[in-house]
């Protein structure tokens, strides 16, 4: 039996000492791409950047690939007036290790690098492969992706549009050679021109056979787009829905929110 | 005031702006990367002087001089490199980084100043100058020492300025300062580059420390002065690009040379920091840009 690419087991996380996601257990096969929807400010952002290495999980395990990528046990929530545990704690999981094993997330949002031009930016993505090959392939196949970012080249990140800069994102994801890709919100506040614009390349990232998990908030482009979708609820995956299977709108909506939605 | 006079005390200011140019280009480097401030700066100036003078026991000449100078820099950017790793990485993740890198770097000035004393003893030093002689510009007699030290300053600059705009590391740096998370989002070792920050850092303020070395005589607590200034640069001058600190350091520079011709050397501080003050008043940023952290 061939290991899962991505496996959670019951995973805890959060803002300590808030929690934010609960006991979430996932699978994701090679070559599968799920989407994951829910409504604003349920975890799902909190989950990708656990997965991803960006802080540390309670409890539970991060697997790819059978590897398991952060600490084992749980985290202990010791506080102390007198002492200072903070010093001692390590991090129970590294960004660094999950790049490498090709477990790349795109940030929600994210602002890269403001003072750097997008050539700068993309000339150092390539760390992030750590040798995995293709990178030159993939660094040619991003002008006929996006090709406005061949325009603005030589422009710092800051003065681009926030479209321009969900591209670069991904870009710089790409060039990390993933194994699997996490985009976090990848249409999230575009004008609808620019939203087909990125959900165009999305798809055509798919077709090059990179497995995703997205999340968004546009569920026509999601269904569209997944072998499977998840609906996350109050830091708790609800329901798992094949493409086969998937309801129509009216009925996801109902799911999520409950009667009387839709 | 005679146009010598006028003359001699303008070249004295800018020299003393290179100097103030290289200790807080380390500095602003430092703060805008780790985003801590490192108190102990002072100290890598002496330290790097006294490493040189060391080397310089056995050799003579223009060639002692530069392998003093290369051997002491190597050896600093090793000891900022190491010093990362023992004075605030291990407190990185606590909440208030920047209040506890205040006390482990004046903790690191401390020790390292004490051990300076220990090593050499408190006796006044000085490095031989390599070059003697005058040259005469627009009228005025220069130190063509002097002269070789503002150019070596300034290209150092210039060569920090190119590493971190072209080469993979210098621009990884860059990544890492603007963007912490995104920066290990694409696998690049935090640490490291925070510990490359701190050594070239490091290897900026030993040269400075060996060129006022060569000019004065040198005791384990000369960095303290310049640190000082430093600091009144960087704050005038503000971190928005890599040049503010640089131009900021001339500006301290030049009005601390007509202020001790003036005024005398006892005012001269008060004068700066007043001015430092005034400027603060009507632009909170620093005199050049608006930009509060960038590389
Ligand atoms: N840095 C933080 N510190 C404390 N709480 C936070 C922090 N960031 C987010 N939260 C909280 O965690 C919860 C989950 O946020 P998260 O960003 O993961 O949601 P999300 O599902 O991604 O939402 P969205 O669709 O708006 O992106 C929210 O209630 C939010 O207020
Ligand atoms: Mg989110």
């Amino acid at each position: 039996m061939t290991k899962p690419l991505l496996e959670l087991k019951n995973l805890w996380g959060g803002y300590p000492p808030i929690p934010v996601f609960r006991d979430v257990s996932l699978t994701l096969q090679t070559g599968e791409t799920v989407g994951l929807f829910g409504p604003n400010g349920h975890g799902k952002t909190t989950l990708l950047r656990t997965i991803a290495g960006l802080q540390d999980p309670w409890d539970g395990g991060v697997y790819f690939e059978g590897q398991r990528l952060n600490e084992e046990g749980a985290m202990r929530a010791r506080t102390s007036a007198h002492v200072n545990y903070d010093l001692f704690r390590r991090r129970r999981i590294r960004a660094v290790d999950a790049v490498k094993a090709g477990l790349i997330y795109v940030m929600q949002g994210n602002l890269l690098f403001p003072e750097m031009t997008v050539e700068e930016v993309l000339a150092i993505a390539p760390v992030a492969a750590q040798g995995r090959p293709g990178v030159a392939e993939m660094r040619a196949r991003l002008d006929d992706l996006f090709p406005r970012l061949a325009e603005r080249k030589t422009s710092k990140i800051r003065y681009l549009s926030g479209g321009e800069r969900q591209m670069v994102s991904i870009a710089v994801g790409l060039l990390a050679m993933p194994r699997l890709l996490m985009l976090d919100e990848p249409t999230l506040g575009l004008s609808p021109k620019l939203r087909r614009e990125l959900s165009v390349a999305v798809h055509k990232i798919r077709e090059t056979g990179v497995p995703l998990i997205v999340v968004d908030q546009n569920l026509e482009f999601l269904t569209s787009l997944v072998d499977r979708l998840i609906l996350f609820d109050h830091g708790a995956i609800t329901h798992e829905l094949p493409a086969a299977e998937m309801p129509d709108h009216a009925t996801l909506m109902r799911m999520m929110f409950g009667e009387g939605a839709a | 005031m005679s146009f010598d006079t006028f003359m001699f005390v303008l070249t004295s200011g800018v020299l003393l702006g290179g100097l103030y140019a290289l200790l807080a280009t380390g500095l602003a480097v430092v703060w805008t990367t780790l985003q801590v401030f490192n108190f102990a700066h002072g100290t890598f100036v002496a330290l790097g002087a006294y490493i040189a003078w060391q080397v310089a026991q056995t050799t003579t000449g223009a060639l002692g001089y530069l392998f003093a100078t290369a051997i002491s820099m190597i050896a600093m950017f090793g000891i900022g490199f190491a010093l990362h790793f023992i004075l605030i990485k291990p407190f990185e993740k606590t909440n208030n980084v920047v209040l506890l890198a205040v006390i482990t770097t004046l903790a690191g000035a401390t020790i390292i100043e004490n051990a300076i004393l220990l090593g050499w003893g408190p006796r006044d030093k000085q490095i031989t100058p390599p070059i003697t002689g005058v040259i005469e510009v627009f009228g005025a007699n220069i130190n063509l020492f002097d002269l070789v030290i503002l150019g070596v300053s300034l290209l150092a600059l210039a060569a920090l300025a190119v590493f971190l705009k072209i080469s993979r590391i210098g621009r990884s740096m860059r990544a890492v300062a603007q963007n912490r998370e995104a920066a290990e989002l694409m696998g690049l070792n935090v640490s490291m580059l925070f510990a490359v920050t701190l050594g070239l850092a490091a290897a900026a303020a030993a040269l400075a420390g060996i060129f006022v070395g060569s000019l004065r005589f040198m005791a384990p607590t000369f960095g303290n002065d310049p640190l000082m200034k430093a600091l009144v640069v960087v704050i005038l001058g503000g971190v928005a690009r890599f040049s503010s600190p640089i131009y900021a350091a001339f500006v301290v520079g030049i009005a601390e040379a007509f202020s001790t011709f003036f005024l005398g050397l006892y005012w001269t501080p008060a004068v700066l920091f007043a001015m430092m003050i005034a400027v603060l008043l009507v632009k909170p940023e620093g005199l050049f840009g608006h930009r509060s952290k960038t590389l």
